[in-house]
């Protein structure tokens, strides 16, 4: 939404003054020339460095300079310009001839490198997607597409990973995502033969994106356990494996849900909402509704500061008011709640899961009463519950029993006189109790420092050239650039 | 007409007079033919090509298939109802665009919401329900199934049970049948742990019984199903005691004496029973009574 308007504001200065901003040109000529030498080196460090950069120039990008790059980067005239060059906007025609007649006659390269190729395949595609030009921008897409199928070198995995991205992107901005599932399962099947693990990781959440799209919870689940597993690189301190690692984590916390399993939902999502980067708010958010469902639904009240956090606690007010009503064990709240915020229940995609917090709804209701009288009969306790069923006595009853059995309360029923009978709680620290929640905290400390542990592994040849304070600088910067990245990213996801 | 087709519809014909006729031989042999000639249109799942005659295809092939459902469901086959349910499936997901709605979607979605329910397959429940639009939500055969689900998580029993008389389909009574057994398994466990002590009219009216007869037989293979499983199981069976009365022991009380004459006193005169013999003492105890 953010991006939307982001996007309002510059539409109108880019038709307004059509000459070429003289700051752009040059920068993607030094981006080229940066993928250039990254491709001899075979280095992909530099190629993610150009695509980081050129996410910088993102805004600033206009037909007339895209169209003098392309000029300068391939071959006026090849098959790949001419098709390029068809999707940028015709108006711009003066203005390229200006820039291409100092560019042309130098010809730089005959046979442009495929890095440069694909580069301005993601360029053109991005600058589409910003200027809403979705139908172009699939078919310049589905083009990228089909000549990326065709290039095996590991020096492309970052463009081809973005490419992957906006292929999609472009698909689900117009709604027809699911048109392009079988090409993306192609793409993930070819990218897990060439090794290409970025692609991998891409693809696969993009597949899953896609499956959840459609609420598709069996299939996505199906080809999650089925792929190659990306936990490994959890411990990855690339920024590049974490972002699509926190997806990855969300949409699993997201299947988990659906399919009940609710406490290893509740470690993803709660993962993916801690590792996400701070700028990346739409994401978090998204990620902080469906943990607050999960603690609900698992029994936990989740804490008021997760409520306030900044930036949040206007999205989060329904979630808060429910959270409210689950814990008073009020069903009149629970259900009013429910009723006054169901469009952005709807639209959040989580009225179903709210629906099956009735029930622990009435559990809290339950326990409370359970834990306030030490008997009490249970017509009071339909009574109090609010169950609005014609035989609400019965119902009672063998609510009741249903949670002693499941070990919600401690309590007998006497059938005879109709009444619940609460047992005293006895000291906590003559049962197993103590010993289970020790060994639980004792678990999760040892499992800490082994990830500590793991995570002091360094990337290959790292201990050869020592970070200096210029690349610390950069990589800070480049992370920083990310999280903005992927903030956007999310913005018009949510 | 395309002869395939022709042929396919006749013995269709013939299957749906035999399905009338309640014939289950005739129909299996019939569908099973039907389904291997299913098998040449190429306009079907997995392929979809683009034929001329697509359309038609398609839509022989669902009526095909969702009779095959109902008629798994009328000769209470669940894995057949299972298979050929996902047979049925892509026709109303992946074809919903070019073929107009059956009439039996809902309740076949609702009937298969209902298996699952009866499976106490649960996750899958909820991952159909998640497939699932607003308005087909809003649909009474769906509905039911989903309120369905909810009395049965909330422990509301009687609301399952009530449920059986508010049928939306003939075709649902199967499972509401099975659900009904399902239902009475869990009020028994329930039971078990919730009362100390209950009378053997009350342990009827709770669990539905007509007479103390019947009562009887089902503590009887309750008990004994208890006894199959491990040990902790058995430490809250039922037992029978002379006075008329059903005593339900929670596991707290499991290896203390026994209060009155239900057992005979000479067999522990000490007050701990070890626990072994305790517990198989009870058992062939409860089981003498029984008999």
């Amino acid at each position: 939404m953010t991006q939307d308007v982001e996007m309002a504001d510059q539409a109108l200065p880019s038709k307004s003054l059509s000459s070429p901003d003289p700051s752009v040109l040059p920068h993607l000529k030094e981006i080229a020339s940066l993928i250039e030498t990254g491709a001899y080196a075979r280095e992909v460090r530099r190629i993610s460095r150009a695509v980081r950069l050129t996410m910088v120039l993102r805004k600033k990008l206009k037909a007339s300079s895209l169209g003098a790059f392309l000029n300068y980067v391939l071959v006026p005239g090849s098959d790949v310009h001419s098709r390029l060059s068809s999707f940028l906007p015709k108006e711009d025609e003066h203005d390229m001839e200006v820039d291409s007649a100092p560019s042309g006659t130098p010809a730089p390269v005959k046979h442009p490198l495929p890095e440069l190729e694909i580069y301005c395949y993601l360029l053109v595609l991005i600058f589409l997607i910003d200027q809403k030009k979705y139908d172009e921008a699939k078919a310049c897409s589905s083009a990228s597409i089909a000549r990326l199928k065709t290039v095996n070198r590991r020096t492309v995995d970052v463009l081809a990973s973005r490419l992957y991205f906006y292929y999609s992107l472009c698909y689900e901005l117009t709604g027809d995502l699911a048109e392009i599932r079988g090409n993306l399962l192609a793409l993930h099947r070819i990218a897990t033969l060439r090794r290409d693990e970025l692609g991998q990781e891409t693809l696969l959440n993009l597949l899953l994106r896609n499956y959840l799209h459609y609420n598709l919870y069996d299939q996505a689940e199906k080809l999650r356990s089925k792929a190659p597993h990306f936990e490994a690189h959890s411990n990855q301190q690339a920024i590049f494996h974490t972002i699509p690692f926190c997806r990855y984590l969300f949409y699993l916390g997201k299947i988990r849900t659906i399919q009940l399993e609710y406490t290893d939902a509740k470690e993803s999502l709660l993962q993916a909402a801690r590792k996400a980067p701070q700028a990346a708010l739409g994401f978090r958010v998204q990620c902080n509704k469906w943990a607050i469902i999960v603690r609900l639904l698992l029994g936990e009240i989740p804490e008021r500061t997760v409520f306030m956090q900044k930036g949040m606690e206007k999205a989060l007010r329904p979630y808060f008011e429910l959270t409210n009503a689950v814990r008073i064990g009020d069903l009149e709240l629970f259900r009013n709640v429910a009723e006054k915020f169901s469009s952005t229940f709807g639209s959040d995609r989580t009225n179903n899961l709210i629906v099956r917090l009735r029930h622990n709804v009435i559990r809290t209701g339950l326990r409370n009463i359970s834990i306030s009288y030490s008997r009490i009969s249970l017509t009071d306790v339909a009574k109090k519950l609010r169950l609005d069923s014609p035989n609400p006595v019965a119902d009672a009853e063998s609510i009741v029993s249903k949670a002693i059995r499941d070990g919600a309360i401690d309590a007998t029923l006497d059938h005879a006189n109709g009444w619940m009978v609460s047992k005293e709680t006895g000291d906590i620290y003559s049962t197993n109790e103590p010993q289970i929640a020790f060994n639980s905290r004792i678990a999760f400390c040892l499992n800490m420092h082994n990830e500590a542990v793991r995570a002091l592994r360094f990337p290959p040849n790292s201990h050869k050239e020592k970070e200096s304070a210029e690349k610390r600088r950069e990589r800070q910067q480049q992370e920083q650039e990310l999280a903005q990245h992927i903030a956007e990213e999310d913005d018009d996801d949510f | 007409m395309d002869p395939k087709i022709t042929e396919v519809s006749q013995t269709f014909e013939r299957f749906k007079a035999a399905f009338v006729r309640n014939d289950f031989d005739t129909c299996t042999r019939l569908l099973s033919q039907l389904k291997v000639l299913l098998t040449a249109f190429t306009s079907l799942p997995p392929l979809f090509q683009e034929t001329s005659n697509a359309i038609h295809e398609l839509t022989i092939a669902r009526d095909i298939y969702e009779h095959a459902v109902v008629l798994s469901v009328k000769m209470e086959d669940q894995d057949a109802f299972e298979r050929d349910f996902f047979q049925l499936k892509p026709y109303y997901t992946d074809a919903c665009g070019r073929l107009p709605a059956s009439p039996q979607e809902y309740p076949i979605l609702g009937l298969n919401l209902l298996r699952l329910l009866v499976q106490n397959r649960i996750a899958e429940f909820h991952t159909e329900l998640e497939l699932l639009s607003q308005s087909a939500l809003d649909n009474p055969c769906i509905k039911h199934a989903v309120e369905l689900e909810q009395s049965f998580m909330e422990g509301a029993y009687h609301r399952v049970l009530s449920a059986r008389q508010t049928v939306p389909d003939a075709t649902y009574a199967y499972f509401m049948d099975l659900l009904a057994k399902t239902v009475r398994d869990e009020i028994a466990g329930c039971s078990e742990k919730a009362y100390d002590r209950l009378s053997t009219s009350d342990a009827r009216q709770i669990l539905l019984f007509s007479s103390d007869k019947e009562l009887l037989q089902y503590v009887e293979k309750f008990f004994f199903l208890s006894k199959l499983s491990d040990q902790k199981c058995c430490a809250g069976a039922s037992r029978v005691g002379d006075e008329g009365r059903v005593y339900h022991l929670p596991e707290s009380k499991r290896f203390r004496p026994l209060q009155g004459n239900t057992v005979p006193s000479a067999h522990h005169s000490n007050t701990q029973l070890r626990k072994g013999v305790g517990a198989n003492r009870l058992r062939r105890y409860a089981t003498h009574l029984l008999l």
